[in-house]
């Protein structure tokens, strides 16, 4: 689905990320998380990102969004657009009320407060939490506080989407409607990154995939035949 | 993001934190005033009834309240703001938002608590005998240098705490010296040494800060205008230096908070 003629939103160029740890605990403290990472992200393309537990997926994000800065290599972004790191669960504060939280996210995700007022009907209805929004977050199931999170998460609006994990929320009939919504906005005019350890949603979603491992990237395209390469990786 | 943004962000956290803090105890939003009653009762016990300080008990109240009720808005909330962005490590990894808006949330909010601290403060200082006069609106340049120093220590305390969360442990510490060395139940003037008061004025801004709660709430007395000049100068060239630091070093501080 990428265009003809492919305007590069976000750049990276030989990226690595190290720090030292609090504990020097081994390789002298000096942990590396990414390693000489290159890669452009296109306009409205959707780049799923596989890869096991730990190998750097959600730091590259965060590279991606700004919150971290490399150790070296450089990320190029157009200078007008703006990336935005969709998690579940946005630092929910336990105390408050589903409506505050879900006022605080929408905020937090770049709204102004007259905007994120206006989300809060449209958060309440889809999440389905019903007389629940205006409870304590501390009251709710694990399954209510991902819908509330997700819910949230889903209305911001940026010019590159970063998705971390978000699919796997609430039960069977939840998630269903939320993939449908997600895969909405995946085919608008949407740039996404798409981390997810569900190969079927990978598939399904993504224009290209990039499989990383050990902070590098091992594989880089067609979904199918990456997806066929890290699975046959991991039977070894 | 805009000034305008920033700033209804640091509102509304500052209110949400109010929210759900008077929510989690059953005496709610009573306690932002017994806290400060119950420390004046504390002092009040061990140095007019045990130690016995030779004054006045209700000159003695007076003077204890005018103290603890402005180093407990400094201590509080500089101590709550140092561990502000530690607190919030969920959200620093999912937002890159400035990292000043922690420790400001905070401020923010015990501004908002401290307004009706001070009110209350006022209501005591009537009930025993000491009425309001024209002389009490010097209270309101003192308040905002007040503010000025506590947002200066705040966004220090929270830099510091990132850097090393080593800090977290000296912090409380340093309240206790201030507590100690701020004239909160002595008094800065009834130093014998007249140079030594001096020296610990101009080292301590807080103990200046303090004596000059008194000072006009009290005796009706203009605080020495040049000294909270320098003070408002030295805390916001500190506030601009901080807040310098943290944007242009806001990636390191979220792998430091990270990592």
């Amino acid at each position: 689905m990428t265009p003809e003629n492919p305007q590069v939103m976000l750049e990276l160029q030989d990226v690595s990320l190290s720090f030292r740890s609090s504990k020097g605990s081994f390789d002298d403290g000096v942990h590396h998380v990414l390693d000489g990472v290159s890669f452009k992200l296109y306009e409205n393309e959707t780049l799923g990102i596989v890869g096991r537990n730990g190998v750097g997926k959600t730091t590259m994000l965060r590279i991606m969004a700004g919150i971290l800065a490399p150790t070296s290599g450089t990320v190029i972004t157009r200078p007008d657009v703006a990336a935005s790191l969709l998690t579940i669960g946005l630092g929910h504060r336990l105390d408050l009320n589903g409506r505050d939280n879900a006022l605080l996210s929408a905020m937090l995700q770049g709204a102004s407060k007259s905007e994120a007022l206006g989300y809060l009907e449209e958060i309440k209805a889809f999440s389905e939490l019903g007389d629940s929004f205006e409870e304590p977050v501390k009251t709710y199931s694990a399954g209510m506080k991902s819908r509330l999170g997700f819910t949230t998460a889903l209305l911001t609006h940026v010019d590159i989407l970063l998705v971390d994990e978000i699919l796997s929320v609430g039960d069977a009939e939840f998630r269903q409607k939320a993939e449908q919504a997600m895969k909405q906005r995946i085919s608008g005019n949407q740039t996404v990154v798409f981390v997810s350890h569900s190969n079927a949603q990978v598939k399904e979603l993504c224009d290209r995939v990039l499989w990383i491992d050990k902070g590098k990237i091992r594989a880089e395209g067609d979904p199918e035949d990456t997806l066929a390469q890290y699975r046959a990786s991991m039977k070894k | 993001m805009t000034l305008r943004h920033y700033f209804s962000l640091v509102d509304v956290q500052a209110r949400m934190l109010l929210k759900a803090d008077s929510s989690k105890f059953s005496l709610g939003f009573l306690w932002w005033f017994l806290e400060p009653l119950l420390w004046v009762s504390v002092f009040f016990l061990v140095f007019n009834l045990i130690l016995d300080s030779g004054r006045k008990s209700g000159d003695f109240i007076l003077f204890l309240t005018c103290g603890k009720f402005a180093f407990i808005w400094f201590s509080k909330t500089v101590s709550q703001a140092s561990g502000s962005i530690i607190a919030s490590q969920g959200l620093v990894g999912k937002v890159n938002m400035p990292k000043s808006l922690w420790p400001m949330s905070v401020v923010q909010e015990s501004l908002y608590r401290q307004a009706t601290v001070y009110l209350l403060l006022l209501l005591i200082l009537v009930v025993f005998g000491v009425y309001p006069g024209a002389p009490w609106l010097w209270m309101i340049p003192v308040l905002a240098v007040m503010y000025l120093g506590i947002v200066a220590c705040s966004l220090i305390g929270a830099c510091l705490v990132c850097i090393s969360r080593d800090f977290q442990k000296v912090i409380p510490l340093a309240m206790t010296f201030l507590l100690f060395t701020s004239g909160i139940f002595w008094d800065v003037r009834q130093i014998a040494d007249q140079e030594k008061a001096a020296l610990l004025l101009t080292a301590n801004p807080l103990a200046f800060m303090i004596d000059a709660h008194r000072q006009i709430l009290m005796h009706k007395q203009a605080p020495d205008l040049l000294h909270l000049g320098l003070i408002a100068l030295a805390s916001s060239v500190l506030i601009a230096l901080s807040v310098g630091y943290m944007r242009k070093h806001s990636q390191y501080l979220a792998l430091k908070v990270l990592t």
